[in-house]
């Protein structure tokens, strides 16, 4: 689905805010490295994609009307076979139907639990005075105490987003800390282009979030996505 | 900015005349004795009878109008009431004035609709003529070599290579009595008030094309239009260097929804990302400012960190070390042939040489000797820069008694700066004698030397100055978690 599509689904539903499943396949539908994640209407299909996608994998109940999928009992991570996925899915459009009654359900989104990587965060807001900006960080939940994020304006040279990635504290973590191995700080370099590119060539993405992005010692991998739409097209 | 507007600016910031339009005896006639310096023609426009004798005084023929004026005019200062504004503006218009510099204030910058709806109606006359309007609310246009000035305490007769931009009337004024009192002159300045017509990209676009003029200085509290602003400021820099001072913080804008990335994008941290992404430099105070255009006016650019420090004595040498370590910069060990060559002659005896060199006692009584350090220096491969002390708190006494002493170690400073492709700066403390030192330092200055006040001021400007070039240079900064 690319980000018209879903730009038009959204609208035709009053909503801003994409279901996760609308973001990831936009930004994939664009070349993004995001966990690949597909919906399931049934359990049936839930174990299929869960045996394409591979083991083990993590079940999200996608809702226009749930933001909060955990606070429903909306999520089940780290579900290693068929049977239990297909509990899964029973129980997780149960709970949210038991939260939220009236809820519009999409069904269940499911994807491969991402191995942990290196823990980042790739942000986009609309500032009122510089339009679209994009900001980089160590990610995690202690994000907001440290601060370690980094802001730059669209659109993102290479150069902007190299020092970006060089200017955070976490740089260390990616460049092998502690004996860990390096990740791929080219592949983080050219996510934070990709995602500047985006937003330039889809000014109706008002605000976009990538938390968490794993990076690896080969490659980089967007888990969660988020995208706000503006009031307009 | 189209064509017209440029060529208006471009009149008005290099005038044959100008009209000072509504001075008075009350002010003290301070825009027309500002204007004594001016080159080229100077007239008045003045309706009231009453300032008539006070103008003649000055030596300016008086006009009704503007319209009267015998020649054209370039630039126009306009201090009439705000409720007159327009109608001059008109006047100005009618008669071909390329640009007005706004004095007149208590437009928008009220709040009040009166402010405001005549504000609106300045915008909508200049706009439409393709006048530089310059302000309102500003103290207008100042270049040094031709004279024209809003101060009569601003230098007139030479200038310099530096622009200065303000949003402040206050800091154009003071921005450029300190440059010159540091003797840094400008190429020209403007104080760009509420910036209706002109606003600071346009201004930046002219001085990125300004013959005469090599770094850009500004101002600025918040941009009218952040994203114009972020053009003009990557495309003036990226020929320039630009440098900026940013008072105040952005308005913090409105955070639609609660996600990370909109807690976290508070402005000061923005803009400063937004000057790292263009490679201007950011400078927090009037006095970084200053130690910044020093090094930019008389250091040679170097993008490399490890500096060689020459410090009067030990307690010197560990506290320049630790202000040029905490900056990010480096003090590395010297080459084996540099130590080699110090062996033979430094006097070891309450000094080392390892880098700091503490060369109080090798140098008390030898300019031959400091010749040979700085050589050493320069030659050495582990330097790419050298940082200097002269130090007041020995020397004070010395220069008193024989003053042809500190003219020595300048012209030999000078020398070795011209012979040298590293950077070289000089550090000139506050010190208990400081009538010395308040002459002393620019005589260090005059010779093109940048002599900055403290090791911490010196190693952050030269941090900041050493970023600009590497990124030029497309390479990284350096360690950017420094703060």
């Amino acid at each position: 689905m690319t980000l018209a599509i879903a730009i038009a689904r959204a609208r035709s539903e009053g909503r801003h805010l994409l279901t996760e499943v609308e973001a990831k396949d936009a930004l994939a539908a664009a070349d993004l490295p995001v966990v690949t994640t597909r919906l399931a209407s049934t359990a049936d299909e839930a174990a299929a994609i869960a045996r394409d996608v591979g083991y083990p994998v993590v079940c999200k109940i996608t809702s226009p009307d749930i933001v909060h999928k955990s606070d429903v009992g909306g999520v089940r991570v780290a579900l290693a076979d068929e049977a239990a996925v297909r509990r899964a899915f029973d129980e997780i459009l149960a709970a949210a139907q038991a939260a939220v009654p009236d809820a519009r359900i999409h069904g269940v989104a499911v994807q491969r639990m991402a191995p942990a990587g290196v823990e980042l965060i790739v942000g986009v807001t609309t500032d009122p005075q510089f339009g679209p900006v994009i900001m980089f960080g160590t990610g995690g939940v202690l994000v907001e105490l440290f601060r370690d994020v980094a802001f730059r304006v669209v659109p993102l040279a290479p150069r902007d987003a190299r020092e970006m990635v060089h200017e955070i504290r976490g740089v260390k973590l990616l460049q092998g800390f502690r004996g860990q191995p390096a990740c791929d700080v080219a592949a983080v370099e050219r996510l934070l282009c990709q995602v500047s590119d985006f937003v330039e060539a889809n000014p109706q993405v008002r605000e976009l979030d990538l938390n968490p992005v794993f990076a690896y010692p080969e490659g980089v991998t967007a888990v969660d996505a988020r995208i706000v739409l503006s009031e307009e097209d | 900015m189209d064509q017209r507007l440029r060529r208006n600016l471009d009149r008005a910031l290099n005038p044959a005349v100008v009209a000072v339009i509504g001075d008075k005896r009350q002010s003290g006639y301070m825009w027309l004795r500002s204007m004594q310096t001016f080159s080229g023609h100077v007239y008045s426009v003045q309706v009231n009878p009453d300032e008539a004798a006070g103008i003649a005084e000055l030596g300016v023929r008086n006009f009704a109008s503007v319209r009267e004026i015998p020649e054209p005019v370039d630039y126009a200062v306009c201090a009439v009431p705000r409720h007159v504004a327009p109608r001059v503006l008109v006047d100005c218009i009618a008669s071909g004035v390329a640009g007005i510099g706004m004095f007149t204030s208590g437009f928008a910058e009220t709040g009040e609709e009166l402010g405001i709806r005549l504000q609106d109606e300045v915008v909508l006359l200049a706009r439409d003529a393709g006048i530089a309007l310059i302000g309102p609310n500003c103290m207008g246009l100042y270049n040094p070599r031709l004279g024209v000035r809003f101060s009569q305490d601003q230098p007139a007769g030479a200038g310099g290579r530096v622009a200065l931009v303000s949003q402040s009337g206050t800091h154009a004024l003071n921005v450029s009595l300190m440059a010159a009192a540091n003797g840094i002159l400008l190429s020209k300045a403007v104080s760009v008030g509420n910036a209706v017509v002109l606003d600071l990209p346009d201004y930046l676009d002219y001085f990125l094309d300004d013959p005469e003029t090599d770094v850009i200085a500004i101002y600025v509290e918040g941009p009218r239009d952040g994203r114009r602003f972020a053009e003009a400021l990557r495309r003036a820099a990226a020929r320039k260097p630009v440098v900026v001072w940013k008072g105040g913080l952005t308005p913090a804008g409105q955070r639609a929804t609660m996600s990370h990335t909109a807690s976290l994008a508070a402005s000061p941290e923005l803009f400063r990302g937004l000057l790292r992404q263009a490679n201007a430099i950011s400078v927090n105070s009037v006095d970084e400012l200053l130690d910044v255009l020093q090094l930019l006016v008389r250091c040679k650019p170097g993008t490399g960190a490890r500096l060689g420090l020459m410090a009067m004595t030990g307690g010197q040498s560990v506290v320049i070390t630790d202000a040029f370590e905490r900056a990010g910069l480096e003090v590395p060990t010297l080459t084996d042939r540099s130590y080699t060559e110090l062996s033979e002659f430094f006097n070891i005896v309450g000094g080392s040489y390892r880098n700091p060199l503490d060369m109080g006692g090798t140098i008390r009584d030898s300019s031959e000797n400091l010749d040979r350090l700085l050589h050493i220096l320069d030659a050495d491969t582990h330097v790419d820069g050298i940082v200097m002390e002269i130090s007041a708190l020995f020397q004070a006494r010395r220069w008193v008694r024989e003053p042809a002493a500190l003219d020595a170690l300048v012209t030999q400073l000078k020398a070795h700066q011209q012979q040298s492709a590293k950077p070289f700066l000089a550090v000139l403390h506050p010190s208990f004698a400081e009538a010395e030192v308040v002459t002393a330092r620019p005589r260090v200055q005059a010779a093109g030397i940048a002599a900055l006040p403290s090791f911490d001021r010196a190693a952050l400007a030269l941090r900041r100055v050493t970023d600009r070039a590497r990124r030029a240079a497309g390479m990284l900064p350096l360690d950017s978690a420094t703060p």
